[in-house]
């Protein structure tokens, strides 16, 4: 599980980086938003992802073995924080792209003025 | 129990920017209001400084969010070095918000403009007062909402354009924070500064993960404090954007980063041992491998903001790259202090920083609101359409040349301090590195662009004054309207920046204050407690 995350970290920071290099602003707003979900889908695994127990998830006091994996619930509050915050960022980014794209008179960032 | 001291100014700070969204509609309303608020909040912090650096009984307050007890919950901690700062932002945030009601268009005034400036300023006091590091990640997206906002705000094609750089700049700097908070979260199972200081001191405690895993979270703070090579977004930004809210950028915000990187490494890292030594510098905790990097990006600084402020046309150019260099001043002295294992030069280094952060903060305040009069004026702040303004109001050539003159370090000004203090940091590294000539070779190339960073300083600082004051007077500057309510403030800031320098024992005794907490990280614990007597 933990080399699927790692992978999947990987891939989707390879591919925002990518996107951010491109001159489309569309396309480096995708690629904003896709690297910050890369480090949400970091954090969640650095709180480890482990087999849960009655101690970390009360709700498996009343339930049988075998326990699902589940994820540090910490880690979880700070996604979620982190999640509500890039949503806002990227909803501000789109609508900044846009007056931009409109006084600029170009989606193309290498032709607007420095 | 003054607990609730500590969150207090989050508190004015929130009420005013809320308050001033409701009455929005009624702009002189508005505007009473943020004036109200803002002075209510250096009242606030003052008495905060008074109650935990000077009073007789003193000492750092902590306050629990919710009632959570640390490590657990998010707590808010003010010590000395976090009142220093906060007295500081208070300052520029006074004379930027009185000063905008003189200088910002009514109309533009409308356009949530006072609300903004609130919750900018909220984000600075939040991520000064936390003591929490996930938290410091949340304030650090408040302040930078807020300021996308400000240099988009004229909203042309020259503003916007800044505004998209800035905003991506800072976002891809966010998710790097991230990335070293959640790695510092995994490395030590915890989020709590104080607890995590634990943690890291304790016999046996794995820290070699904290080098580079705060190495990321530095990147985000320097992008921040706008230190080479994370400069360039610099000119462009402060370009775009409304001058007071320059004022505060310039004045308060960077110095969160740079406040940031003290509270960070010198109280929560500043106890781990890290095996593994750098070649030249003494000690081998997390500070070893961070004064090598701060002091190369320091001196970087210093002459990318020197020679880029000597040729710039426009003055408030000349200004951004200027303090892209002062903020260089800064983190050569606390590079000084990292690089050090002597308890004495080492809180030397920090107090010297927050000396010139102070002096910075309240004298390029003073230039930046001095750009607006000039912009205001004459409609324009490049300096080959500028000239002869020594004649037209020699109360408002007077203000810049206080201002000029402490940046240059002129005593008896604030700027006298500030890089007196720097120089003899750096001094005494040269001092105490006899006998190792690696040690002696970079404290000389230390001293020695720290020397051609003040060159430039009076360089490019007598081209603004000469370039604006003197000279026959050009055809902008005949016709133009100077407003003497603006001046007026001015001449108020110009006096503070006089009486820092003037009055300087309680200043010091402040700093001094405020280094010594930098440096106390047992002192840190002892406020928070983290975990009570179960630990």
């Amino acid at each position: 599980m933990t080399l699927t995350v790692a992978a999947t970290v990987g891939a989707l920071f390879a591919l925002g980086t990518f996107l951010l290099l491109r001159e489309d602003l569309v396309k480096v707003v995708w690629g904003l938003a896709i690297i910050s979900q890369a480090a949400n889908v970091y954090l969640i695994g650095m709180g480890g992802i482990v087999e849960g127990t009655a101690e970390t998830v009360p709700v498996l006091a009343t339930t049988h073995e075998p326990f699902p994996e589940t994820v540090d619930p910490v880690v979880q509050a700070l996604v979620l924080t982190a999640i509500v915050i890039s949503f806002g960022m990227t909803a501000f980014a789109l609508t900044l792209s846009y007056r931009a794209y409109q006084e600029n008179e170009s989606i193309n960032v290498t032709e607007w003025e420095q | 129990m003054t607990s609730w001291l500590a969150i207090a100014p989050v508190l004015v700070a929130v009420v005013t920017g809320t308050v001033a969204l409701l009455v929005r509609s009624r702009p002189r309303l508005q505007r009473a209001v943020n004036v109200a608020g803002t002075l209510s909040y250096a009242a606030v912090v003052g008495y905060l400084a008074w109650r935990v650096v000077f009073a007789a009984d003193g000492g750092g307050v902590m306050y629990q969010l919710g009632g959570w007890e640390a490590p657990f919950g998010i707590i808010l901690v003010a010590d000395a070095l976090s009142a220093f700062m906060l007295v500081l932002t208070a300052i520029v945030a006074v004379y930027a918000v009185v000063f905008s009601g003189q200088f910002i268009d009514e109309q533009n005034q409308r356009v949530y403009y006072y609300p903004l400036f609130q919750f900018l300023l909220l984000g600075a006091t939040g991520a000064i007062l936390t003591g929490d590091l996930f938290n410091l990640f949340v304030w650090f997206e408040v302040m930078l909402m807020a300021s996308y906002v400000f240099v988009a705000f004229y909203g042309n094609a020259q503003h916007t354009a800044a505004a998209v750089r800035y905003v991506v700049l800072n976002i891809v700097g966010s998710a790097l924070m991230l990335l070293g908070v959640g790695g510092l979260y995994a490395a030590t199972g915890t989020l709590n500064m104080a607890d995590m200081a634990v943690q890291l001191s304790a016999p046996g405690a794995v820290t070699e993960p904290v080098v580079g895993l705060s190495a990321l979270i530095f990147v985000t703070f320097s992008l921040k404090a706008g230190l080479a090579p994370f400069q360039f977004w610099v000119p462009s930004a402060y370009r775009a954007t409304p001058l007071p809210v320059v004022a505060v950028f310039a004045g308060a915000t960077k110095k969160v980063g740079i406040y940031a990187i003290i509270r960070l490494y010198f109280t929560i890292f500043g106890n781990a041992d890290v095996s593994a030594t750098v070649p030249a510098v003494a000690g081998d905790t997390a500070l070893a491998f961070l004064a090598p990097v701060l002091l190369v990006m320091g001196l970087a600084s210093v002459l990318v903001g020197g020679f880029g402020a000597v040729s710039r046309d426009s003055l408030e150019e000349l200004l951004a790259y200027s303090s892209i260099g002062q903020i260089g001043f800064i983190a050569v002295a606390v590079a000084v202090a990292a690089a050090t294992t002597a308890a004495e030069l080492r809180h030397l280094g920090i107090f010297a920083g927050l000396v010139f952060a102070l002096h910075h903060a309240v004298s390029k305040g003073l230039l930046f609101l001095s750009t607006a009069v000039i912009r205001d004026m004459a409609g324009t702040t490049k300096l080959s359409e500028l000239g002869g303004l020594g004649d037209r109001s020699p109360l408002f050539a007077s203000v810049f040349l206080v201002g000029g003159l402490s940046l240059v370090g002129i005593p008896p000004l604030a700027g006298f301090f500030g890089k007196l203090f720097v120089f003899d940091a750096a001094t005494r590294q040269f001092a105490a590195a006899t006998g190792d000539s690696t040690a002696t070779a970079v404290a000389v190339l230390t001293l020695g662009i720290l020397f051609v960073g003040a060159v430039l300083t009076i360089l490019y600082a007598t081209r603004a004054w000469i370039g604006t004051f003197w000279g026959s007077q050009t055809e902008r500057i005949q016709t133009g309207v100077i407003h003497d309510g603006q001046v007026a403030v001015l001449a108020t800031l110009a006096i503070v920046v006089l009486a820092i320098g003037v009055g300087f024992e309680p200043v010091y005794q402040f700093a001094d204050a405020a280094s010594e907490a930098a440096l106390d990280t047992d002192g840190y614990i002892e406020i928070v407690g983290p975990g009570g007597e179960s630990r």
